[in-house]
């Protein structure tokens, strides 16, 4: 059942893309759907519920490490794109003096 | 010698490091040498293998197949590995001598070349993934590279348009992971024929093709495309629009080999999604002004083209894509370039205030016709060779031959327009006596020249693939170019030139970032309709 | 373009937002199709791989850093690349040069209050010890380089609610990354010469626990050096950002 929820947290980031006019919801949006994509991850690794995989007796049920050291890898990454899209933000927010998208992309630089 | 393809991966990364640490205006150097040692790498490493490519499987840490990250290639991984090699040197000539070749661009431009061979080798999903999110933060980086606001604005809607879709792609990778117990190409690639039915199965196949569909920029996602290769530098747009943007194409091709035991039958619905990417594309490129985007919008027509070719379970039609890749990277890299060099001495992007460019540079002038001629598709040169291939193998349907032409008679149209830019007296330009940009544009018109005529030992001594069934010397074939080339005059003369209104809307159209997440979301809808629903 | 009323605007737009619940919801349909199926399929052989062998072969209690730092290595590697590239990306996209059209700088308005302040003094030392325990007992207890790093970068930027005025080397910070980066690779390729694989663990197979150990709390640490250095200049960048 956790799988499902958690796919809907990746839904609500995807209704948040494409629904919201300022840049930096967009980039929480896209931090909810990768928060949606880890906790998916970790759901699905532990379907029939185990111990965590640490100091593990054998013969005894554990979750599937592998996509938790995964999960690692995209957090970071998840987190590198956060932090540049943000200072992107940022400047964005200096040039054009606006953090909507309607300001930022109507504008047009010459003719 | 099988370890010759980690050497490649860590080679330009560790160039990168070194140029960033060690301060001296010396290190730019230090690139040429790591790239020609990458070069008799690659070319040592092909003649070993070349004829066993089951043999270059390495597994890292000797582990289990199903367990570790391996890498491997083969002929069409080998000829991308070779073609980025080739692009990478002729734009680090190009930046060689310019206010641009500083230490952080270097850098940059060298992290991304290990990290593009790194994703042209992976035998892994989830490594693969890894690859991709690099090469999106490092081209978003490159994009803003130039930091005035329109490149900022670009990236920003660059990087969160691909984050979103390689998250998709991520979610196939655990359903892949969950039915298969592993996340190696080949391994599921082999299991797969006996769960092909499965409905998670095919869902899986639907979000990573919609994170690829994002990454190589198809039909109803393409608008991240113009906007960042349209800004860029032009140095970096060349590669872009050459090079990286082919890394979602070379993932297609990856995942549909991997998927091909599924039974999908993904063959028609690619094509016409090829179709649809090519027809729009070049739609909007007639209606542009500025060079650049002319350029950047018939990259996304061509990776239409590309497409239509690639989509086919025909082994011909497929090659027919697969060579259109090649071509498309030389003679766009070849325009961009040319583009760049032109802007430089005009200080204008307009395609109108531009004029007597022959007089006033002939050298880059000829170079910039031979891409014209090779992206119209003009016998002996190279674009002429995958068009016809393609062209040859859709025969059958009436419907797709029309659409290719319609598609040939847009390029023409565009590049007739673009191709006024020659005419007209000579105009007093800043001298800039740069070398280095003629020998790189020389390198991609030449490299277009030759693989537009000595395709058939060419093909056959790489892929083994016989074309001496296509003909250059052919009465049909002139005739096709010069009508397509006549049809686009005429609709130049008549109706671009006017600039009536239409024209005038497409041109002023600028999709939303919203409306591009909901095509995007639809896209998936539509997929998954196709795909998992009806069978 | 013909000028819309303010109502035909908004039943537009209430449509496309039906569309677009729909659509979702449509999703959320087939994913639960996929779903009900997975659990019929559902394959274990990865998990039961790693519980039974992993312990074993890698000389690492904790299973998921078995996986980080030898099975996966190579993915850790490029985690760490992307680390560096958007520092550097960062970097180089605040770095001012040329002239903004609507620069404004934020001054900061609110002190931080005295309370936060002293029980921030009281908390970094802690957290720093805390942090640099999880990166040493990475491969005992949960725990890691990438966690641990995270911390040590917290304890770090608490450093700035105590002295808000406190000037931070940047371009040191990213050279010491770089050059901890290089050692990393450097590591990690070491086993090709001693065990003829890349990215593995540098002693042999067949040696012990602890001698394999020594190899996963080097390569721990200079990992979550690594992280604590980047997360901290990414953070001192955004932070000049707003002087």
């Amino acid at each position: 059942m956790d799988p499902l929820l958690t796919f809907i947290v990746i839904l609500i980031g995807f209704y948040g893309l494409a629904t919201s006019t300022n840049i930096i919801k967009s980039v929480f949006c896209v931090t909810i759907i990768e928060s949606g994509v880890i906790l998916l991850f970790l759901n699905m690794g532990n379907l029939d519920g185990g111990r965590i995989p640490v100091d593990i007796i054998p013969d005894t049920l554990i979750a599937d490490p592998l996509p938790q050291a995964l999960m690692i890898t995209t957090i970071v990454i998840g987190s590198t794109v956060t932090s540049l899209s943000l200072m992107l933000c940022i400047k964005v927010f200096h040039h054009f003096g606006s953090v909507e998208w309607v300001d930022v992309l109507g504008m047009e630089r010459g003719r | 010698m099988a370890f010759f393809s980690v050497l490649l991966i860590i080679i330009p990364v560790f160039t990168a490091l070194v140029i960033y640490l060690y301060k001296h205006s010396a290190v730019k150097y230090l690139t040429f040498i790591a790239q020609l040692a990458m070069t008799i790498l690659a070319v040592l490493y092909y003649r070993e293998f070349s004829d066993q490519w089951a043999s270059t499987l390495i597994v890292f840490g000797d582990w289990d197949l199903r367990i570790g990250i391996s890498l491997i290639n083969d002929e069409i991984s080998m000829s991308f590995i070779f073609l980025t090699l080739f692009s990478f040197w002729m734009v680090l000539i190009y930046t060689f001598d310019t206010r641009q070749s500083n230490r952080t661009f270097l850098f940059f431009l060298m992290f991304l070349q290990g990290v593009f061979l790194g994703l042209l080798q992976t035998y892994d999903l989830f490594n693969m993934f890894v690859f991709l999110e690099l090469t999106t933060i490092l081209v978003t980086i490159l994009i803003a590279f130039k930091k005035s606001g329109d490149s900022f604005r670009a990236a920003v809607y660059y990087i969160l348009l691909n984050a979103s879709g390689v998250l998709v792609f991520l979610i196939g990778v655990i359903i892949m992971y969950n039915v298969f117990g592993t996340i190696n190409v080949g391994v599921i690639g082999e299991a797969i024929d006996s769960v092909g039915e499965a409905t998670s199965v095919r869902f899986a196949y639907v979000l990573m093709m919609a994170g690829i569909a994002v990454k190589s920029a198809l039909f109803p996602v393409f608008s991240w495309l113009p906007k960042a290769h349209g800004v860029a530098q032009s140095a970096i747009s060349a590669l872009l629009s050459g090079l990286i943007v082919k890394g979602g194409l070379y993932m297609f091709i990856r995942i549909n080999q991997m998927f091909s035991g599924a039974n999908l039958e993904s063959g028609e619905f690619f094509f016409y999604v090829g179709a649809a990417t090519a027809v729009v594309g070049v739609l909007f490129a007639v209606s542009q002004k500025d060079i650049k985007q002319i350029l950047a919008y018939h990259t996304v027509s061509q990776i239409g083209i590309v497409m239509m070719g690639l989509s086919s379970p025909d082994f011909d039609t497929f090659y027919g894509g697969l060579l259109h890749i090649f071509n498309h990277a030389l003679f766009k890299s070849l325009l961009f370039l040319g583009a760049g060099v032109i802007i430089k001495a005009y200080r204008t992007k307009y395609v109108s205030d531009m004029r007597g460019v022959f007089k006033t540079m002939p050298a880059v002038s000829i170079f910039m016709i031979v891409g014209m001629l090779s992206i119209t598709g003009a016998p002996l040169f190279n674009g002429f060779i995958s068009k016809t291939i393609i062209k040859y193998s859709i025969e059958d349907s009436t419907l797709k031959s029309w659409i290719l032409f319609g598609v040939n008679i847009g390029t023409a149209t565009s590049f007739i327009k673009m191709s006024q830019i020659f005419f007209g007296p000579r105009r007093m330009t800043l001298r800039l006596y740069a070398p280095f940009d003629r020998i790189a544009l020389m390198g991609f018109a030449f490299a277009c020249v030759i693989l537009g005529n000595f395709y058939i030992p060419i093909s056959d001594g790489f892929f083994g693939v016989e074309l001496s069934y296509i003909s250059v010397f052919n009465f049909d074939a002139f005739f096709d170019y010069f009508v397509a080339l006549a049809i686009g005059f005429l609709i130049y003369y008549f109706i671009i030139k006017k600039d009536y209104r239409p024209i005038r809307m497409i041109r002023e159209y600028k999709p939303s970032f919203q409306s591009a997440n909901f095509v995007f979301i639809m896209f998936v809808v539509v997929m998954s309709v196709y795909f998992v629903l009806i069978p | 373009m013909i000028l819309k009323s303010s109502s035909s605007r908004i039943v537009i737009s209430v449509i496309k937002h039906i569309v677009l619940i729909g659509m979702l919801g449509f999703l959320f349909y087939v994913f639960f199709g996929a779903y009900e199926n997975l659990e019929a399929l559902y394959n274990t052989f990865g998990k039961d791989y790693f519980s039974r062998y992993a312990e074993a072969e890698t000389g690492s209690k904790n299973l998921v850093t078995s996986i980080l730092l030898d099975y996966r290595l190579f993915d850790s590697l490029f985690e760490a690349g992307i680390l560096l590239i958007a520092v550097s990306g960062v970097i180089w996209i605040s770095r001012h040069e040329i002239e903004e059209k609507n620069a404004q700088f934020m001054i900061d308005k609110f002190k931080t209050p005295d309370l936060f302040v002293t029980f921030s003094r009281l908390v970094y030392p802690l957290m720093l010890a805390f942090g640099f325990y999880v990166i040493i007992n990475g491969h005992l207890s949960p725990g890691g380089g990438f966690q641990g790093g995270a911390i040590v970068a917290t304890a770090i930027l608490i450093l700035y609610y105590i002295d808000a005025e406190k000037d931070t080397n940047i371009n040191l910070i990213v050279t010491v990354e770089k050059y901890i980066y290089i050692a990393i690779l450097l590591l990690a390729t070491a086993s090709y010469f001693t065990r003829g694989a890349f990215f593995t663990n540098v002693f042999p197979l067949e040696s012990s626990a602890d001698a394999k150990s020594i190899y996963l709390v080097v390569l721990n640490v200079l990992i979550g050096f690594k992280v604590a250095l980047g997360l901290w200049a990414i953070f001192t960048a955004f932070l000049k950002e707003g002087r």
